[in-house]
């Protein structure tokens, strides 16, 4: 049975569209935005709304889309030129501005396409591909200072520095929440699937973030009182998985339903729609510096090179996440034509070998084609998995 | 069978009178030495380049008589014996990416390559292939690396595997992440998982940077390190003076090409074939491992166009009345070939051209001075402004028609391609359209692309 706060998260979703037309009539302004390193701290403290775009899973805007960018696109940037080109999602309808980030260079591309075919406002901030380099934090925080120029023409008001402390004092309570969140999902009988803590994630990509927060204490409390701290032992026989790999934004559950259908549980993720824009965000001081650098240095997405194995953060915060949720196998999910994600793959899945950790890879789009197919993969991963544990409890 | 091209011995007289090429080393071929190359040890040891069937795209030009083209032809042909003798000295030999200004790698010592000329390279390490063998050789390389990295790379990824198989020794892997390509910064990155484990380094290329003084700082910080890893490989103290030298040449090359390119559109008739035109960009932006060389070769080029510009000559192989055919979108074109049979002549491409339109100051700082020009290059630009850019080529070429042109796996440009193709077609009124290429690299299975060009310039005609 749900918890009380899940359906409250639910409904506050389903009334969040109407707010936002209703806070636009009354002069507010609301920025859309799309990839990894948006730091929404800026844009709240300057009293604009963020909202976090972009769903997946439908293949017929997947089509529409495909009018403008190419069917060698992903069909997650497909999908959302079709958004755009519809004009029915009521976040789109409702952003004044798009702003973008230059992680996944696909994703960048459809900020020209939105913008020279629809029309619409758009806002790049540029990332830099040597983000590890002294240069490259140096730019990525010249390249904010802009960006937050921009930003406070757009939004009327200056950046004001006590406004900022407070917008990244409720950000680090959002992310610590949902940590939080995670950890009890991850426990041996949880009253919180996985799926559920995603959809939460997601809920806060439309939510008015000081609700959001509170609805996140509100969530964690009950569950506390239901079953005190979190522990994590992994003792029941569960086939535990963790998700990686290309973005699984709402709506997009092809991939989470065959998991589920097949009798895998999902513990974790590790995506840059789920968990990890949450990790290791360290805002040192109140000002676009401090943010910028937060921002670089947190863990990188996979869009962005790096060109020593030791010591990719990207790997070690995949590795750190399978330890902390105990989990036995990752299954990580490849867009076609999503290279950050599908060329590091084969590696991925040599390094994980090397810690005893299996990794199946499921290259796929929307259309409903292949599920039989991962179904079947799918399937025969998490039967590996629970006929290991059989085997391990019989020694 | 495929027929074999050869050199009309009856040229040879009036060949080895033209001018021999220096090299960057001090050292020269005569010209005498460059025909017994092109009509002897060429065909021995390379038969498949002188291929004559129309769907090999590497087919060297039938117009004899433009000597230029031979000697192109025989940078192209000696760049294996050059890289090796080059290697083996400890000149670093560099993969880098397509359409980047190449200035700070020479002027540091080393011997920059695009992936083309990389994997090119690597099928010509075994001599003595007809076409077909040396197409398969080409498709297994390439196929080498679509199992270790993925199907969905381009064509580039041939030249990591040639590298990662060891069948060439390259030194540095170290290429600008220009605009035109997203799969550049995965698949360098794919070395750190492999065996040879060469050393890599990455020139970020900031977007959407105008006006932005810091992306010019965070570039030219790059082109410092940069010049630095190579320097330590090459042994070669680089100082600034090296390197505003280097640009000095390679300005005279894009210099030359701008205003060769500009007699050529300039002329009545077609005054080169195809094949010998897309030779021009290609000589002074990638210059084939050796810029003194290429430069060189470009001075006679100008010349030959001029007289010929001054007869009325047309270029061999160029048909009555062409229709005139640009080209833009990713590091591919059509087979000049095709396009000739179906009665157009190919008048331009922005990739290389791109490259070849910005000059690089010498006096000031020339880390910064690079920095500015390669930050400015049209082909990099946010896709609304390189369209408009490309637009004023096409109407400065007088094209009758554009092909934006991506090869499978390029999908930074396919994003764009409908986009660029809408602009220019706006902006200029001429006809446009978009096609991709899966078959690049290979000499079979053509007629996908060969019908969408055809048909696209019969539309035209």
């Amino acid at each position: 049975m749900a918890l009380d706060t899940l359906k409250k998260i639910e409904e506050a979703v389903k009334e969040r569209p109407q707010e936002l037309a209703e806070a636009r009539k009354n002069g507010a302004k609301v920025v859309g935005w799309f990839n990894y390193n948006i730091p929404e701290e800026i844009i709240h403290a300057l009293g604009l709304i963020p909202i976090r775009l972009g769903i997946g899973g439908d293949d017929r805007l997947v089509e529409i889309g495909a009018r403008y960018i190419s069917t060698k696109n992903c069909v997650f940037t497909r999908e959302i030129v079709g958004l755009f080109a519809e004009n029915q999602d009521p976040y789109i309808k409702n952003s004044d501005l798009v702003a973008v980030d230059a992680t996944c260079l696909q994703t960048y591309r459809v900020a020209e396409l939105i913008k020279y075919y629809f029309k619409v406002n758009t806002l790049i901030l540029g990332v830099p591909r040597n983000f590890y380099l002294p240069e490259g934090q140096e730019y990525f925080w010249k390249e904010l200072e802009s960006f937050t120029q921009k930003l406070e023409e757009f939004a009327g008001n200056k950046l004001d520095k006590n406004k900022l402390a407070e917008s990244i004092k409720l950000y680090n309570g959002i992310r610590k929440a949902l940590k939080d969140l995670y950890k009890y999902q991850a426990t041996d009988s949880p009253s919180i699937k996985w799926r559920e803590v995603f959809d939460a994630v997601h809920a806060g990509f439309y939510l008015d973030r000081d609700k959001y927060l509170s609805l996140l204490q509100e969530l964690l409390k009950e569950l506390k009182e239901e079953h005190g701290e979190p522990v994590i032992k992994n003792l029941n026989g569960d086939a535990r998985i963790l998700l990686s790999g290309s973005i699984i934004p709402p709506k997009d559950t092809k991939l989470i339903d065959i998991i589920e259908q097949v009798g895998g549980r999902i513990v974790g993720d590790e995506l840059w729609s789920g968990l990890n824009p949450s990790l290791n965000v360290n805002i040192k001081e109140p000002s676009v510096k401090g943010i910028a650098d937060a921002y670089i240095n947190r863990v990188p997405h996979a869009a962005l090179p790096y060109l020593d194995l030791e010591t990719d953060g990207r790997l070690k915060n995949l590795k750190q996440l399978i330890k902390d949720y105990k989990a036995q196998g990752v299954i990580y999910h490849t867009l076609r034509y999503c290279d950050p994600f599908t060329f590091k793959a084969g590696e991925t899945k040599d390094v994980l070998k090397n810690e005893g950790v299996p990794l199946l890879e499921i290259h796929t789009e929307y259309a409903g084609s292949d599920v039989e197919a991962i179904r079947t993969r799918a399937e025969a991963f998490v039967e590996l998995i629970k006929n290991k544990n059989i085997l391990e409890a019989t020694l | 069978m495929s027929r074999q091209f050869s050199y009309p011995e009856e040229l040879k007289s009036e060949f080895i009178e033209t001018d021999s090429i220096n090299f960057k080393d001090g050292t020269s071929v005569s010209t005498s030495e460059i025909w017994k190359f092109m009509t002897d040890e060429g065909p021995r040891r390379f038969p498949f380049a002188f291929d004559s069937s129309a769907n090999h795209i590497g087919r060297l030009s039938e117009d004899v008589e433009f000597f230029s083209g031979i000697k192109r032809g025989y940078l192209t042909l000696s760049l294996r014996d050059r890289l090796l003798k080059a290697h083996e000295k400890g000149v670093p030999i560099i993969l880098i990416q397509g359409g980047q200004s190449m200035d700070p790698y020479y002027a540091a010592g080393g011997i920059p390559l695009r992936p083309g000329f990389v994997s090119m390279w690597a099928r010509d390490m075994k001599e003595g292939l007809n076409l077909r063998e040396a197409d398969r050789r080409g498709v297994e390389i390439l196929e080498s690396g679509r199992k270790t990295i993925s199907i969905e790379a381009c064509n580039q990824v041939a030249a990591h595997a040639a590298i990662d198989d060891g069948i060439v020794p390259v030194d540095l892997i170290a290429p600008y992440l220009c605009l035109r390509c997203s799969d550049m910064a995965y698949l360098v990155e794919s070395h750190r998982n492999k065996k040879g484990n060469v050393p890599r380094y990455l020139v970020d290329y900031p977007i959407d940077q105008k006006n932005k003084e810091w992306a010019v700082d965070y570039m030219a910080t790059m082109l410092r390190t940069l010049t630095k890893k190579i320097s330590d490989i090459s042994g070669k103290e680089t100082t600034d003076k090296d390197i505003r030298e280097e640009i000095k040449v390679e300005n005279k090359g894009r210099q030359l090409a701008r205003e060769l390119t500009e007699i050529w559109w300039s002329a009545k008739l077609p005054p080169t074939n195809s094949t010998d035109f897309y030779g021009v960009p290609f000589l002074a932006n990638d210059f084939v491992g050796d810029p003194v060389a290429t430069v060189g070769v470009l001075e006679g080029t100008k010349k030959e166009v001029k007289e010929r510009v001054k007869h009325s000559v047309k270029g061999t192989g160029v048909a009555e009345d062409p229709k005139r055919l640009y080209v833009c979108g990713s590091c591919v074109g059509p087979n000049p070939n095709h396009v000739e049979k179906a009665g157009a002549v190919l008048v331009g491409r922005d990739d290389n051209w791109s490259t070849v339109s910005t000059d690089v100051k010498v006096s000031g700082d020339p880390y910064e001075n690079l920095a500015k020009a390669i930050l400015s290059f049209p082909y990099e630009q946010p896709t609304e402004k390189r369209a408009e850019w490309t637009a004023e080529q096409v109407k400065k070429s007088r094209a009758d028609g554009l092909i934006f042109m991506y090869q499978w796996g390029c999908n930074y440009q396919t994003s764009v391609a409908r986009m660029m193709a809408d602009i220019i077609k706006e902006q200029t009124g001429v006809p446009t359209t978009f096609i991709e290429v899966g078959e690049l690299g290979r000499m079979e299975a053509l007629e996908q692309s060969e019908n969408r060009v055809e048909a696209f310039i019969e539309m035209l005609r």
